[in-house]
């Protein structure tokens, strides 16, 4: 019984992580005046993708990188508490073994661009590297405000914290900043800076194809149905009910409306310029700073 | 401020040797024949009296009398005419360049050098422009003797030699082939972390020889269509102002309601070209809401010019001697609702873009050039009275119905790249108001269409100017033999717009790049003027995947 939970949670998240990308494009599709593709559609860009030739301008680094960045984020995926409920897995983490697998797809990304070495994709790169540095940050403290609450570093007592001990004006602050830092977790405009479609061509994916590119599609889909999930889980803990199953719907229904707030907030916001997101991002940390001091003091 | 009466009284007095003809057709038009060794010094002299250089114009009359002529040409915009100072040089004689005073005159230059082997000293940059890196050295394309369809064998190791990167910094190539371009031109970006230290262009990679085709194999008649495939956006502006530099050559009058129709039509594809604009540079800055909602609203009007002209695009209808379908009624109708919806909705547009913050941090302080700057580099259109600079060929140099019209002409100061957005945005909304009164005051009467009834008179130069919706387009005509112009020079806005990107992109980041390129709004085709037509098989046929690897693999 052990392994099902796991094998629930994999299944959930690859199984509907296209789903929100399609949700996503549908949306946006709409802002904007357009039809827009099929919801599926991310699905059959994945099979397409599946399906092609494989081109490798780089080095051995260049093949590992997409696999390690899917990887790292099915890990992460494995042990955290869908359906409001820590699975088998989740004892052996905590909220550091998070912190680090999920650093370790950003890597990856950098890993594949730098290997490729086109131009853009080191330019993408920096750029990419200057949004680790800034953002992971804030969602470092996020479940740090969580394991100060409940004084545990696990992966459950973190997530569950506002569940266990109720809102508070730290908690308040902390969900704001989430919220703000929600498109640059997600890398959606306005802060899809490192892939800069019209600047830099995709960034660190210009020279990826194929299988390789689906796998990093894929790694970004699930990344950000796994932000969107994080905040549900942290913030929105009302949305307990008592089954497991009911649970998962619940928590997916939280996902979608955070979902649609990212494509939202995306389809109304030009790319800022690097510069412009650094000093944003830095509002932010001060911001999550505040809000773990805030905790800390048991405001 | 001198009138034409005062600009040949001040040149004579002070060139006396050198001034060797004065010509004074028209009202706008007035040439000057000068000699060649006091160029420099009577170009210095003209722009001092408030002359505004346009162009130079290179022809070849090596077959006549042994020489190159070279044509600078100027506009002087309070007195409404234009200025011409002919020259001519033996073929191997050198002639004083005039870019260290005029930098806009660095293009005209080398492209005379690539194409009709001209001489420049103490040009400050003589590298190839036009032609190919691996054409060779001794074929001039657009010299009389060599044949239009010439094909040079292709050379091996031939590379065109980028400017020197300032020490620290490294190289991002912008093209040939970018998504911030859609056509082929490449800039290399000397970058110095991500900002921008310098940057040098290599451009008409698709240079089509539109002039040299229609100097040697089509009529005064079809030229126009021609001209109207110069550029995929401002067709009509090419058409119009080639029609009108023959008839100002010829002294032929067109009817006032060709006038009026020909006003319509110019506008409206101002109104299009702008929003067209507004979405592009929606999509420039990663705004992409911006660009489908601008293309949306300006659909309509493409649908207008369908039951207008019969396409949406590349009209057909400017012609010399008129236009070719009349504005019924109906139509006219027609177009009062097409630009009401129009306005409604760009006061809605205009309205969200001037509330929005997230446009103001991508486009304020972007592309900053000085009024001085503008003004010395010849800039043209929106992108110079973004900066200040009052110039508007519609009221300095009317053409059309444009003297009747009454019209603001939107300045800004600016000058960055929000001041581009700002100035098209009002603009769209005069040429609406302009249409409206177009419609209004149009003569019931009158032909559409006035042919010529004898053949041209040949010899006869004709220059002229119509503000475009990326600026000012100059055509420059001398009237040939054969039914057929002897010389027919265009200048497209974006020609000198985008001499003055460089220095727009000077110390900007990156990330800030699409947008100033595309503030200028470039069209390198009309640029570069180049026109493929398959000849070989005139029908159209599908082509399998197959069918056409096995093309592209043997290279056609």
């Amino acid at each position: 019984m052990d392994i099902l939970a796991i094998i629930v949670n994999v299944v959930v998240f690859l199984g509907l992580a296209p789903l929100f990308e399609g949700v996503i494009r549908k949306l946006y599709a709409k802002v904007q005046s357009r039809q827009g593709p099929p919801i599926v559609q991310p699905y059959y860009d994945l099979i397409k993708l599946l399906g092609k030739e494989r081109l490798v301008p780089g080095n051995v680094a260049f093949k590992i990188a997409p696999m390690m960045a899917f990887a790292s984020i099915v890990t992460v995926v494995m042990f955290v508490p869908l359906g409001f409920k820590a699975n088998f897995l989740t004892q052996y983490a905590d909220i550091i073994t998070i912190i680090y697998v999920l650093t370790l797809g950003g890597v990856s990304v950098l890993l594949g661009a730098l290997s490729s070495r086109n131009t853009y994709a080191m330019v993408g790169a920096s750029r990419e590297m200057i949004t680790m540095i800034m953002v992971e940050p804030v969602l470092a403290m996020t479940l740090i405000m969580g394991a100060l609450k409940v004084k545990g570093m696990s992966v459950g007592a973190s997530f569950f914290s506002v569940a266990m001990t109720g809102y508070g004006w730290g908690v308040v602050l902390m969900l704001v900043v989430f919220l703000m830092a929600l498109q640059a977790f997600v890398g959606r405009q306005p802060f899809d800076i490192a892939e800069a479609e019209i600047e830099i061509i995709e960034g660190p994916f210009i020279e990826y194809s194929g299988p390789y590119l689906a796998l990093f599609k894929y790694y970004m889909m699930i990344k950000q149905m796994f932000y969107a999930f994080l905040f549900v889980t942290v913030f929105m803990p009302f949305l307990q009910t008592g089954s497991y199953a009911a649970n998962i719907g619940t928590q997916l229904a939280g996902i979608l409306a955070v979902v649609v707030l990212i494509s939202l907030v995306g389809s109304t916001n030009p790319r800022l310029r690097i510069e412009q997101a650094v000093r944003y991002y830095a509002v932010l940390i001060l911001l999550s700073l505040t809000a773990v001091g805030l905790t800390v003091y048991g405001i | 401020m001198a009138t034409i009466q005062a600009l040949t009284d001040q040149l004579k007095k002070k060139f006396a040797n050198a001034v060797t003809g004065v010509e004074n057709p028209e009202a706008t038009q007035l040439f000057i024949d000068i000699k060649k060794d006091k160029v420099r010094e009577i170009c210095n002299e003209v722009i001092a009296q408030g002359g505004r250089y346009l162009v130079s114009v290179g022809t070849d009359y090596l077959a006549k009398d042994g020489t190159l002529g070279l044509i600078h040409t100027f506009a002087f915009d309070k007195e409404h005419y234009f200025a011409s100072l002919r020259t001519a040089t033996k073929e191997m004689e050198p002639i004083e360049s005039i870019t260290p005073d005029i930098p806009n005159a660095g293009w005209s230059e080398r492209e005379y050098m690539d194409l009709l082997g001209m001489k420049f000293t103490n040009h400050p940059k003589p590298k190839k422009l036009v032609t190919a890196d691996d054409w060779p050295a001794d074929i001039y394309p657009l010299r009389k003797e060599v044949p239009f369809n010439i094909k040079p064998l292709a050379a091996e190791n031939v590379a065109y030699q980028l400017d020197e990167c300032p020490d620290g910094c490294s190289i991002v190539p912008f093209g040939p082939y970018h998504p911030t371009q859609h056509e082929p031109a490449h800039f290399a970006l000397f970058v110095d972390g991500e900002t921008i230290k310098g940057s040098d262009y290599r451009g008409f990679m698709i240079h089509r020889g539109v002039e040299k085709l229609a100097q040697t194999q089509i009529s005064y008649n079809e030229i126009p269509f021609l001209a109207e495939r110069i550029c995929g956006i401002c067709g009509s502006v090419h058409a119009a102002s080639f029609s009108q530099a023959v008839e100002i050559a010829a002294g032929h009058k067109i009817s006032r309601r060709a006038e009026y129709i020909r006003t319509i039509m110019l506008e409206i594809e101002r109104v299009h070209s702008h929003l067209l604009w507004l979405g592009v540079a929606g999509h420039l800055i990663g705004f992409d809401t911006v660009f489908m909602q601008a293309w949306r609203v300006r659909e309509p009007i493409m649908w207008l010019c369908e039951r207008l002209t019969g396409s949406r695009k590349t009209y057909g209808m400017i012609v010399i001697g008129g236009v070719r379908r009349d504005i019924t009624p109906e139509l006219k109708q027609d177009i009062l609702n097409v630009i009401g919806t129009i306005e409604k909705e760009m006061v809605t547009i205009k309205n969200a873009i001037i509330g929005d913050t997230a446009i103001h941090r991508r486009t304020k302080d972007v592309g900053y050039i000085t009024k001085e700057d503008t003004i010395k580099w010849s800039l043209v259109g929106p992108v110079a009275r973004a900066r200040g600079v009052d110039i508007d060929a519609r009221r300095d140099q009317p053409y059309a119905a444009y003297d009747e019209m009454k019209f603001d002409v939107p300045v800004v100061d600016n000058c960055d790249v929000w001041g581009t957005v700002l100035v098209r945005v009002l603009e769209t909304f005069e040429a609406i108001s302009i249409i409206r009164q177009a419609l209004d005051k149009m003569p019931n009467d009158g032909p559409i269409l006035m042919p010529f009834d004898d053949a041209l008179p040949a010899g006869r130069h004709g220059i002229t100017a119509v503000e475009a919706p990326r600026g000012e387009v100059t055509h420059y005509v001398i009237t040939g033999e054969e039914n057929r112009p002897e010389r027919w020079r265009v200048r497209a806005p974006t020609y000198p717009n985008l001499q003055g990107v460089p220095m727009m992109l000077l110390n900007n980041q990156l990330a800030d790049v699409p947008i100033i390129i595309g503030s200028i709004d470039p069209c390198f085709s009309c640029t570069e003027r180049m026109e493929v037509v398959d000849l070989r098989n005139g029908g159209m046929k599908v082509m399998s995947q197959s069918e056409l690897e096995a093309l592209s693999r043997n290279k056609g």
